[in-house]
């Protein structure tokens, strides 16, 4: 029975690698869409698989539902233990289940969406390597092979992010991203040291069963480890202060953004911290600090969506703050609020994001939310889609987010304590995300139609002559295809639809899988993950949860109320209080400043030293002062010896009668 | 067996003679011949190899120098096993690389090869790069002190004359100062190596240089200590470490692309095989002694050297400096001074060899398509025309800054592990490294193969016969890097072995210092 | 009176141990005679011929007495290894300073009888010296060697600096002469005796350690052979008087006077005046360390081939002393072992010189090496390994030999002075390579040498075995390029088995009865 479990396993990840391989391999001689649809039936079937290791996961009993599937040695030396092998218990089922599914449905939106870039199958190769790097980090059984997978999507992320390396702003945003990413896996690196120094070995089971005796509770190690495991989890999952390459992300292709940067990677972070509860649970100190920032990081991300005007930065800024969200769930012992928002962000999140590649493709390329309006009528599909994701981000029942959100900031509020402060600043957040999230959706299908939207109602997409780079409006180099020179609406692609149209239905009914007092199939699947964990299953009191539902419910509104009066029923409200707020504006537009904070600490430094390396000490010291001075020294003696040669007998003899006195008076002084 | 290393050792010098002699065309096709055939050796070694046993494999041990005590000795063991196998597959590959610019010379070969490269007066090319194997091989191999001290300093004259003749730019006086910054430390190791043997032997017992033999005597911790320096002088400027590199921007600059990538990738390896082979077995107490001092000059090697790395424009040197930083990496984990240090550290050595080769071939492919220069101001954007070209160089960046997934990223993960469990704060400041690492490389590869097309630039894929070097160079980068542990159960035995006695001390110390 | 006269006996006489000396002398007297004869073909063949033939007889001679130890005229001389050994090095001097002036200037312009006779009558002045057991004997042969070359240096008379050279070489050749009679008179009046074996004795047993009068002819003893081995601050001369003297005595000079000097100072010091080790080494240690650096220092700035040689061989005079100072039986073997490698790679080095001063304008300058490497390799090689061979590059004789050196400086706790010979050779490796690059690296300017201009296209002839102007330059000085050849190849081949030369220099220690 096991053996059926770890051989869906190993399928699930086989699947997507075999994609990638053929389609990397063949893309020369696949027509057409065919790369696109190969792409998508590996991942279809990987998905399926995923549904195979689920069934075979439940027909076992309670207790072994946590199965070691084992490869083969990868370095098992001088203490070491690291084996290819894959955990598969409920939680990485669950991870499979959604990292699968969704990218399937991506991979089939994509399919239409990047019909006519040249780089079509290279995209999908990227795509499916991707996949298979985030289900081998999800699968992984050991420290390190997780390191791997995590690095692998760290490394698709970057090949996607710079797709259309010709941008140079695409360029370095991947370059920004792979950075950051990497300074996140040697987060982790660290971490796992501390933790193998004690525990001495890599895999998850045995380090959990090891952790309690080998740490004494609060123990500095583990606390350290723990927040270096942060420090990996932050960097992936674009918490603050590591979060400036997520809106950067936004240059690759939509679909890229919907499925990498919304539904699965950046949801890593959470992941790790859910795997590591159970170390976490004996370092509090260290998971304090996962919720604090975790919810520093909505209400930050929640105040920049506001202000920003891309549009998919905005669903950037707001997955940044649904994230945190999730973060400080799990960080604060609500594993399965935290995971279960994780799977309905990632309907709503990646919906919305599909949505908003449908409006770009019809603003041909143009992400600018103060050149679009009106599109209601235009693109009816796109707009339901865009207002299903909105009410579900927003949460506002009885849609997904609702449910999810609220179950988060319920088990939070329960712990007491000092989380009240988390608490409340989640219905902040709560509120924020209303705003914003209608805002978006107000300015883009509401007001006048632009001429874009007007051209498109008359039944034709409109075409830019000049193709220009939304970014910094440097003008494509068209000859090598990409991005497409056409652009492609859910409207008119029937794949688009499919996959809109299934995302939107999960975004509605997603949330009923838990409700409070009502349906627990989350809790009840993910147990025996967390059977351990002091935390899981508490039961928050009725009082508390009628007062979140109708806080959550009304918080919601009002957010999409403020926004409604402020961007549809009074326009010019919105210029007079940015006229007021000039300030806190800057602020908020500027990102808070976190790019220019980490320029001024890292970035400028580093370069700094470089060039003083390169420009000074290369020259004063290694070349002047050691191989200058003593070839120097050389020369002056060599100098000397030619000047005493000066071929005179007379200077000769008396150097010959110098020595010779020296020398005997030496022998003299001897006697 | 025990005639096989002598064969594989003087292989490649015969061949090399016999090009001298050859008809041009034969030339060519008999240096491949003779490299093709150590290779063959090489993997027959790895092949039979008993990793199993802690000891040294199928020896030859013949006196050559009685009166001096110097024993023609050769032998395998974990230590060298791979490096050997590592030096007959890069001399393989760039010998190959290196007819390609010959038949350039002669007849029909891409123009923007033919005016970037070419090879004059092969035979005497061929005789002196063949001679070059023979010598590390040599030094590889050798079992005996003088032994080792006889090949070490005889790699140089090939590259001596390899970068004299056939470099570029000013490459007399930057031959002149590679040989001369090298030999400096060379020398003062010629010192300390007589030294060691003879007060070794101290005058009872009769002289003898074989390693076997040093290691039983063992001197006293004063006389240790500047033995020690006197070979550290010689392996760090070799390899190079922080702030011995001087040599490096010229010789790196004017050295033909094939010498220059067996330089980096096997001769700094030779240095650092040394510090295992030499230092932690012979001189303990004094490895222990200048543990914190080694670590640290690693620890600059790593950070100066990433540093130059992302601020240079000149591609070749950014793999030079690179592999600077790697070698830091590498001597990081050498003065760990225990089994994980170590595994990692001889692990990594094997993989920036492997990664380093295919990363100056394209460098050169590159320069060949941008009208000759090696500027990455004056190159990039050819991804789009060059998809094959562009994805093994991705492999080969990744594989460089040590992704996880790569060898060479098990080779620092144990590196850096085995430096944790010593001295913390230094691993910590060395992880830092990494992330530079990433710096440099992507950026070597998004400024040649992304953005706009420089322009200069003809993007041209790379042709089959490139092909012929690059591809198996790289498929060797992915099978190691899916099964590292080929390597770590091999080397085990012996790593653990050679880190024991200065770990033994270190503990003594500890005690000693200790209540 | 007739009884007294009939009182004296002459001293046994064994005619067997005189051989090789006789034979030398012999040869001398014949040449002299045909010299005076009309026949060209005399002159110019037969003489050359006889005096090789009295010198391989003399050879043959001290082969044959290998093995023999025993006081000859009465305690005058001494035959053993030392005397046998060294005798072998200077015949072998001579013979090939008699093949590189078959066909030059100097003897022609000097008549070759007289030319040959001074030859050779100053390496009989030569073997005396070394044999010489006796401080009048010492004197003696110290005359007979220097007189000879004072006139042999200005042979080539109708160029001035060869007349100043000679000249130069008189005057403060007589200073040097008159400084070791003087130090001699000092050790006579302090012991009382001349013979070594007693003067050994006196010291013994007296306590003569501190008396001023021996203390002080040591010092002007060591002063006297100094200048004649040629140890700064004595050395002066040397440049000048190389630089002047034609070629083939040059060469004759460089090899043998120092062979001589350094023998007779081995038997002075090491028999006569071990038991004042203690006294003499430090001075001496002192010496070697200065004229090491001084030798190479001033090497450095050198455009004239011969002058380098000169300065150089004053470098090579330090690391021998460092031979004598230890005062032990290696350091005699490392001596002697380090004097008949010097030979082979000076001959080598000095018949490329002659080759090249006949073949090209410039003289002796380095720009007559340029493009050597292209158009004559059995000239370059020769020069190549020559010059390896002075720096000490492994897998040469030069290596072993300074590794024996460094041995016994080692072993007789001189371990400084071991480290002063590898900073001397560091700083040498910047001359050396600079004549080796001159040879493989630089092309031949136009003009510079007119063979190369002949040859035009570098590429097709074969890289060996000689191209037309090869041909022809082989036809031209056959004998010259035999000897850089020859000599080259002993370079490299008592690199490689330098066995039997240890065994012979065994021999020569174990003839020292004394330790």
């Amino acid at each position: 029975m096991t053996s059926r479990v770890e051989l869906f396993g190993w399928l699930t990840l086989a699947f997507p690698l075999a994609g990638m391989m053929l389609v990397g391999l063949l893309h020369r001689r696949l027509p057409g869409r065919t790369p696109g649809y190969l792409a998508t039936g590996a991942m279809a079937l990987s998905f399926a698989s995923a549904i195979g290791a689920l069934i075979s996961l439940q027909a076992l009993g309670h207790e072994e539902r946590q199965v070691r599937a084992v490869g083969w040695d990868y370095a098992k030396t001088v203490g070491i233990d690291a084996q290819i092998s894959l955990l598969i218990d409920p939680l990485s089922v669950f991870m499979i289940l959604v990292v699968a599914g969704v990218s399937t449905l991506i991979h089939l939106y994509s399919v239409a969406y990047l019909d006519s870039d040249r780089g079509f199958a290279r995209f999908f190769a990227y795509l499916n390597f991707f996949v298979f790097s985030m289900l081998l980090l999800v699968l992984a059984g050991n420290f390190l092979l997780l390191i791997i997978g995590w690095a692998f999507v760290g490394a698709a992320s970057y090949m996607l992010i710079s797709f259309w390396y010709r941008r140079t702003t695409a360029t370095g945003a991947g370059i920004k991203a792979f950075v950051i990413n990497v300074v996140g896996d040697v987060g982790l690196v660290l971490g796992t040291y501390f933790i193998f120094r004690h525990v001495g070995t890599l895999d998850f089971l045995k380090t959990f069963e090891g952790a309690k005796e080998a740490f004494d509770p609060g123990s500095t190690d583990l606390t350290a480890g723990c927040i270096l495991l942060l420090v990996g989890a932050f960097a992936k999952s674009a918490q603050v202060p590591l979060h400036t390459w997520l809106p950067d992300a936004m240059e690759g292709p939509t679909p890229v953004s919907a499925l990498i940067h919304a539904a699965t990677m950046v949801t890593a972070g959470v992941y790790l911290i859910a795997r590591m509860h159970p170390l976490f649970e004996l370092a509090p100190t260290a998971a304090d600090v996962g919720a604090v920032v975790g919810c520093l990081t909505l209400l930050i991300a929640g105040t920049i969506a506001i202000a920003v005007t891309d549009l998919k930065r905005v669903i950037a800024y707001s997955t940044m703050s649904q994230i945190g969200y999730m973060v400080m769930a799990v960080s604060a012992g609500a594993y399965a609020a935290g995971l279960f928002h994780l799977m309905t962000h990632a309907f709503f999140k990646a919906l919305l994001f599909m949505a908003a590649g449908s409006v770009i493709a019809a603003m041909a390329g143009n992400q600018n939310l103060d050149e679009m309006g009106g599109f209601r009528r235009a693109m009816p599909f796109t707009y339901g889609c865009m207002v299903i994701g909105g009410l579900a981000l927003a949460g506002i029942p009885p849609f997904s987010g609702f449910f999810s959100k609220d179950e988060i900031l319920l088990l939070i509020g329960d712990r007491g304590g000092w989380y009240w402060i988390l608490y409340v600043a989640g219905y902040v957040g709560a509120f924020l995300t209303g705003i914003y999230t209608f805002r978006m959706i107000f300015r883009a299908f509401w007001g006048e139609p632009v001429p874009e939207a007007r051209e498109l109602e008359a039944g034709h997409l409109h075409h830019a002559e000049v193709h220009t780079n939304p970014a910094n409006g440097e003008v494509e180099d068209t000859d090598v295809g990409f991005p497409g020179p056409e652009h492609h609406i859910a409207e008119r692609e029937p794949a688009m639809k499919i996959a809109m149209g299934t995302l939107a239905l999960l975004a509605i009914v997603g949330g009923l899988l838990q409700i409070p007092k009502v349906t627990h199939v989350i809790d009840h699947f993910l147990e025996p993950t967390f059977a351990e964990s002091a935390l899981y299953e508490r039961h928050p009191s009725d009082g508390l949860i009628t007062f979140g539902l109708l806080l959550g419910t009304l918080v919601g509104l009002a957010g999409i109320a403020i926004a409604y009066v402020v961007w549809v029923k009074k326009p010019d409200l919105a210029g007079s209080v940015r006229e007021r707020l000039s300030g806190v504006h800057r602020v908020l537009v500027n990102k808070w400043y976190f790019d220019e904070l980490i320029n001024l600490l890292v970035v400028r430094p580093a370069q700094w030293f470089g060039a003083f390396a390169q420009q000074t000490f290369e020259r004063l010291f290694v070349n002047g002062v050691l191989v200058g001075g003593a070839t120097g020294l050389v020369r002056v003696g060599s100098s000397a010896v030619r000047a005493a040669q000066s071929g005179f007998l007379r200077y000769y003899a008396a150097m010959l009668v110098v020595g010779m006195v020296a020398l005997t008076s030496y022998f003299l002084l001897l006697a | 067996m025990t005639l096989h290393l002598s064969f594989a050792l003087w292989i490649p010098l015969l061949f090399g003679v016999l090009c001298l002699f050859a008809p041009p065309r034969i030339a060519p096709k008999l240096a491949l011949a003779g490299t093709l055939l150590v290779l063959g050796y090489a993997i027959s070694y790895v092949v039979d190899f008993d990793s199993a046993s802690g000891g040294l494999q199928s020896v030859t041990d013949e006196s050559w120098i009685s009166e001096l005590g110097i024993h023609y000795k050769l032998g395998l063991d974990g230590l060298n096993l791979f490096l050997i196998l590592l030096t007959a597959i890069l001399w393989f590959a760039c010998t190959l690389w290196a007819t390609f610019w010959m038949r350039a010379t002669e007849a029909g070969a891409p123009p923007a090869e033919e005016r970037t490269h070419a090879i004059e007066k092969p035979r005497l090319f061929l005789f002196h790069l063949l001679f070059a194997e023979t010598a590390v091989l040599g030094a590889l191999m050798a079992q005996d002190l003088a032994l080792f001290v006889v090949f070490f300093d005889l790699m140089l004259v090939p590259f001596f004359f390899l970068t004299g003749i056939w470099g570029q730019a000013r490459r007399v006086q930057a031959t002149m100062k590679l040989v001369i910054y090298t030999l400096v430390g060379s020398l003062l190791m010629l010192t300390a190596a007589v030294a060691t043997g003879v007060l070794a032997a101290d005058g009872d017992n009769e002289l003898s240089f074989a390693f076997a033999d040093l290691a039983e005597r063992t001197l006293g911790a004063s006389t240790q200590n500047w033995l020690f320096l006197g070979f550290a002088a010689a392996f760090l400027v070799k390899m190079p470490a922080f702030p011995f590199h001087g040599w490096v921007p010229d010789a790196y600059r004017s050295m033909p692309l094939p010498v220059l990538a067996l330089f980096s990738a096997v001769l700094s390896k030779v240095a650092a095989y040394g510090f295992l082979r030499v230092c932690l077995p012979l001189f303990p107490d004094a490895s222990e002694h200048f543990q914190t001092l080694m670590l640290l000059i690693a620890l600059a090697s790593i950070l100066y050297a990433s540093a130059l790395a992302f601020t240079t424009t000149n591609a070749r040197l950014i793999l030079a400096y690179s592999s600077i930083a790697q070698l830091g990496f590498i001597l990081l984990g050498i003065f760990a001074l225990n089994g994980q240090g170590v595994q990692g550290a001889l692990l990594q050595a094997f993989n920036h060899g492997l990664v380093v080769v295919p990363a100056f071939f394209i460098v050169g492919l590159l320069a060949a398509r941008s009208d000759g220069s090696e500027d990455i101001r004056d190159m990039g954007g050819i991804a789009t025309r060059a998809p094959v070209l562009a994805t093994l160089f991705l492999i080969v960046t990744f594989a460089t800054l040590a992704m996880p997934g790569s060898s060479n990223f098990v080779g620092e993960f144990l590196i850096l592990l085995g430096v944790f469990e010593e001295k913390m704060a230094i691993a910590l400041i060395a992880s830092t490294g990494v992330v530079l690492a990433a710096v440099y490389a992507l950026r070597l590869y998004i400024r040649t193969m992304h953005n706009r097309t420089g322009p200069r630039v003809e993007p041209q894929e790379m042709t089959r016969r490139d092909g012929l070097v690059l591809v198996p160079l790289v498929l060797a980068i992915i099978a190691i890097s899916l099964y590292p542990q080929f390597a770590l159960e091999r080397s085990e035995r012996t790593t653990t072995g050679i880190a024991a006695p200065a770990q033994q001390d270190a503990a003594a110390l500890s005690e000693a210092s200790g209540p | 009176m007739i009884t007294a006269a009939a009182k004296v006996a002459g001293p046994h006489i064994d005619w067997a141990g005189l051989s090789p000396l006789i034979a030398v002398l012999g040869g001398a007297l014949i040449v002299l005679m045909l010299g005076l004869m009309r026949s060209r073909a005399v002159r110019e063949q037969l003489v050359p011929a006889l005096s090789i033939a009295g010198l391989v007889i003399a050879i043959a001679c001290s082969v044959s007495q290998w093995g023999e130890r025993e006081n000859l005229l009465a305690g005058a001389l001494r035959l053993d290894e030392l005397t046998l050994a060294l005798t072998i090095i200077f015949c072998v001097a001579g013979i090939a300073a008699i093949v590189l002036s078959w066909r030059h200037v100097a003897p022609r312009e000097a008549a070759h009888g007289e030319y040959h006779a001074l030859l050779l009558t100053s390496i009989a002045g030569m073997i005396v010296l070394v044999a010489a057991q006796n401080l009048v004997s010492v004197f003696l042969g110290l005359e007979l060697l220097s007189i000879p070359l004072y006139v042999l240096c200005a042979t080539e008379m109708r160029r001035p600096s060869s007349l100043e050279s000679g000249l130069k070489y008189l005057v403060v050749g007589s200073v040097g002469s008159a400084t070791v009679l003087y130090g001699l008179a000092f050790l006579y009046g302090a012991t009382g005796d001349t013979d070594f074996a007693d003067i050994a004795r006196a010291i013994g047993e007296g306590g003569l350690a501190s008396d001023p009068l021996l203390l002080t002819g040591i010092a002007l003893t060591i002063v006297g052979f100094g200048f004649k081995a040629s140890v700064a601050p004595f050395h002066q001369w040397t440049p000048d008087v190389y630089e002047g003297a034609p070629t083939p005595i040059t060469a004759f000079m460089a090899v043998a006077t120092k062979a001589a000097a350094f023998g007779v100072i081995l038997r002075l010091f090491d028999v006569a005046l071990i038991d004042l080790a203690v006294d003499w080494g430090p001075p001496l240690a002192a010496l070697a360390a200065f004229t090491i650096v001084v030798g190479n220092v001033g090497a450095l700035g050198q455009s004239s081939l011969k002058r380098l040689l000169a300065y150089s061989s004053v470098a090579q005079a330090g690391y021998m002393l460092a031979g004598v100072v230890v005062a032990s039986r290696l350091g005699i073997q490392a001596t002697v072992f380090y004097l008949a490698v010097y030979l082979v790679m000076n001959l080598a080095a000095f018949a490329v010189i002659v080759a090249r001063e006949r073949e090209t304008p410039l003289g002796d300058d380095i720009a007559s090496l340029h493009g050597l490497g292209a158009n004559r390799p059995l000239l370059a090689w020769p020069m190549t390994i020559a010059m390896l061979a002075l720096a000490g590059f492994p897998a040469t004789a030069g290596f072993i030999g300074k590794f024996y050196l460094i041995d016994a400086a080692v072993d007789g706790s001189y371990a400084w002075l071991g480290v002063v010979i590898v900073i001397g050779s560091m700083i040498s490796l910047a001359y050396y390579l600079k004549v080796v690059a001159a040879i493989w690296m630089v092309p031949a300017a136009a003009g510079g040498s007119e063979v190369a201009v002949a040859s035009g296209g570098p590429a097709p002839e074969p890289v060996l075995a000689g191209g037309s102007d090869e041909a022809a330059a082989l036809r031209g000085q056959g004998e010259v390029v035999g000897v850089a050849v020859l000599f080259a190849v002993l370079t490299v081949a008592l690199g490689v088995v330098p066995s039997p030369l240890f065994r012979v220099v065994r021999d020569v220690g174990a003839s020292f009865g004394l330790f």
